[in-house]
């Protein structure tokens, strides 16, 4: 932009036609500047960190000096599936699979309901689900931490009404890292499904069981089909983030349940093996690019076929 | 309309909203109970506050997150209205490539690029602290800034500033008294919800803060991790009324003026009709 002014000062004196060709030759060509920030920040923050990851997970590490050799080996990759790592890596797929899973369960009557609530009704619980979803991420699942404690209000509820005895054993296990999964992602869930809900004609609603179908018929051949967009968007907002979640079984798996995310940050951070830990970052990317595309090429055909 | 009993999506559907409200109701009433245990309450206190309040570390942390987000917003912002209006002048096939590195910001993992960016940058002997944090958080806030930056330009007509460049303004004149005024809804939203961003974020700010630089989101963590005392619940609270102000500002902003963040304020579904 201060480019395009010092040239308007610079030809000023011109004849008026060709100060125009020059002026617009020159602003095309000051317009790519304007990409210049985006692009630059991008390729040096953002590109250059995964490719150095990608030489890196080729490499091999010298055990006593710790400097990485580049090389071509595939030994890092291949160590993966041999280590004690494998573990949480499985664990990863499982609990975010159970997760999505549970949203999806979970979310769908609360979707369901929210779009068939009245006008305004509707405008109070939307912003319910949202407001948790506005709220400090750390803090809520620290939240779920005090919920599911030893001695936690869970716990006090559950004793009270005799469900539980002894101690409620969820922090720190699996099932409490899912609770966590499934409370911050669900709003991700609920939003999509409303909206494909909510574009469903109440007509087809009234139709269907006047023309005699039972409401579980009405709801797997009207319904289901029409909210499918909804379910596909919902899942990829939760399968994806939740697969390579870092802060989620820091705080509720206490180090014990570990995940992806958390097990590759420890090859860097804590063990210093950068190639192993540059392999099982391209991997995680990998596994959930394909996650992606799955998911949203079934979307794409989905949508298709109501339309 | 006949009355019904309530039903039973009703009833789940309360619920799920009691499941969503209890942790954060969970933080907010230890933050002032008595019992430093967190066992049983034993009455209303403020002493957790002023603890937390007076508190050095609190403070020093407090000073930290502020600069981050300072620094990573005005970066970002700058990053995405220029990025923005590139983008609308830009052919097809560029478009694509530049959505493309928009996205990829968004959806990668933070986890796999903030440990490349470690490596870079301990590579490339950069100290990591304060500066380094704001690297890494302008990498996906420019992104989302970005998407809602051009989401906004999408909408609004050239005619307006074609109209200034014939009367006689220059592009930059244009700029700023035509579009910029129409794009300010927009700017204003995408940096409130970037601002939480940067103060909610805990992967970037711990790997790359390193021993100079922790920012509140990490302190919280480290708090956890240590040994849970009443003054986590006050920063917690402390922090969740903060982001909750900045997020619900960016929804009123957004119902009131068109700016195209809808889709991460989960007001999608209403901005798309």
């Amino acid at each position: 932009m201060t480019a395009d002014v010092g040239n308007g000062s610079a030809v000023s004196a011109r004849a008026d036609s060709p100060r125009r060709g020059l002026r617009a030759r020159l602003g095309r060509a000051a317009h790519h500047l304007l990409a210049l920030p985006s692009v630059g920040w991008t390729v040096l923050f953002f590109l250059a960190p995964l490719a150095i990851l990608l030489l890196y997970s080729f490499g091999t590490q010298n055990l006593l000096t710790f400097q990485v050799q580049f090389g071509w080996t595939l030994s890092n990759y291949t160590g993966i599936f041999q280590s004690l790592y494998i573990k949480p890596i499985l664990r990863s797929f499982e609990l975010s699979l159970f997760a999505t899973l549970a949203c999806l369960v979970i979310g769908f009557p609360v979707a369901y309901t929210i779009a068939r609530a009245r006008r305004r009704s509707q405008a109070i619980l939307l912003l319910m689900v949202m407001i948790p979803f506005w709220t400090s991420f750390v803090v809520r699942t620290y939240g779920i931490y005090n919920l599911v404690s030893y001695n936690g209000p869970l716990y006090q509820l559950l004793h009270a009404l005799g469900l539980v005895h002894g101690y409620l054993h969820v922090l720190f296990t699996p099932i409490g890292v899912g609770i966590g999964i499934v409370y911050t992602y669900l709003p991700l869930m609920i939003l999509p499904l409303f909206v494909s809900l909510e574009r469903i004609d109440p007509a087809l609603l009234e139709a269907a069981p006047d023309l005699g179908a039972t409401p579980t018929r009405t709801f797997r051949r009207v319904i289901l089909p029409l909210a499918v967009p909804g379910i596909f968007a919902g899942c990829i907002l939760v399968a994806i983030p939740a697969t390579g979640e870092y802060v989620i079984p820091v705080i509720l798996g206490g180090g014990k349940t570990l995940m992806f995310g958390n097990v590759v940050s420890d090859q860097f951070l804590n063990l210093g093996d950068y190639p192993f830990g540059a392999a099982m970052s391209v991997a995680l990317t990998f596994a959930l690019l394909i996650v992606l595309m799955v998911l949203r090429s079934r979307s794409y055909k989905a949508e298709q076929r109501i339309t | 309309m006949r009355l019904r009993p309530p039903r039973l999506r009703s009833i789940f559907t309360s619920f799920v909203m009691v499941f969503l409200y209890a942790p954060i109701v969970t933080v907010i009433v230890y933050s002032v109970n008595k019992d430093p245990l967190l066992i049983h309450w034993e009455g209303f206190t403020t002493r957790w506050y002023k603890q937390a309040f007076n508190d050095p570390t609190v403070r020093q942390d407090v000073v930290t997150t502020l600069k981050v987000a300072a620094l990573s917003t005005a970066i970002s912002l700058t990053i995405a209205v220029t990025a923005a209006l590139w983008a609308r002048r830009a052919s097809h096939r560029w478009r694509r490539a530049f959505d493309g590195l928009t996205y990829s910001r968004i959806v990668l993992p933070e986890v796999v690029f903030a440990l490349g960016l470690l490596v870079l940058l301990g590579k490339l002997h950069v100290p990591f602290g304060v500066g380094a944090i704001v690297l890494g958080h302008v990498v996906f806030n420019s992104a989302y800034a970005t998407v809602i930056i051009q989401a906004r330009l999408a909408t609004l007509n050239e005619t307006l500033e074609e109209a200034a460049a014939d009367l006689g303004a220059s592009r930059w004149r244009a700029f700023r008294r035509v579009t910029m005024p129409l794009l300010l809804p927009a700017v204003i939203v995408a940096g409130l919800l970037i601002v939480s961003f940067s103060f909610d974020d805990v992967i970037v700010s711990q790997f790359l803060g390193g021993n100079n630089a922790q920012p509140v989101s990490v302190l919280i963590l480290g708090m956890i991790h240590l040994h849970v005392t009443p003054e986590v619940n006050a920063i917690g609270s402390g922090l969740m009324l903060i982001t909750l102000l900045t997020f619900s500002t960016a929804g009123l902003i957004t119902v009131l003026w068109p700016t195209g963040a809808g889709q991460f304020l989960g007001l999608g579904g209403r901005a798309a009709e």
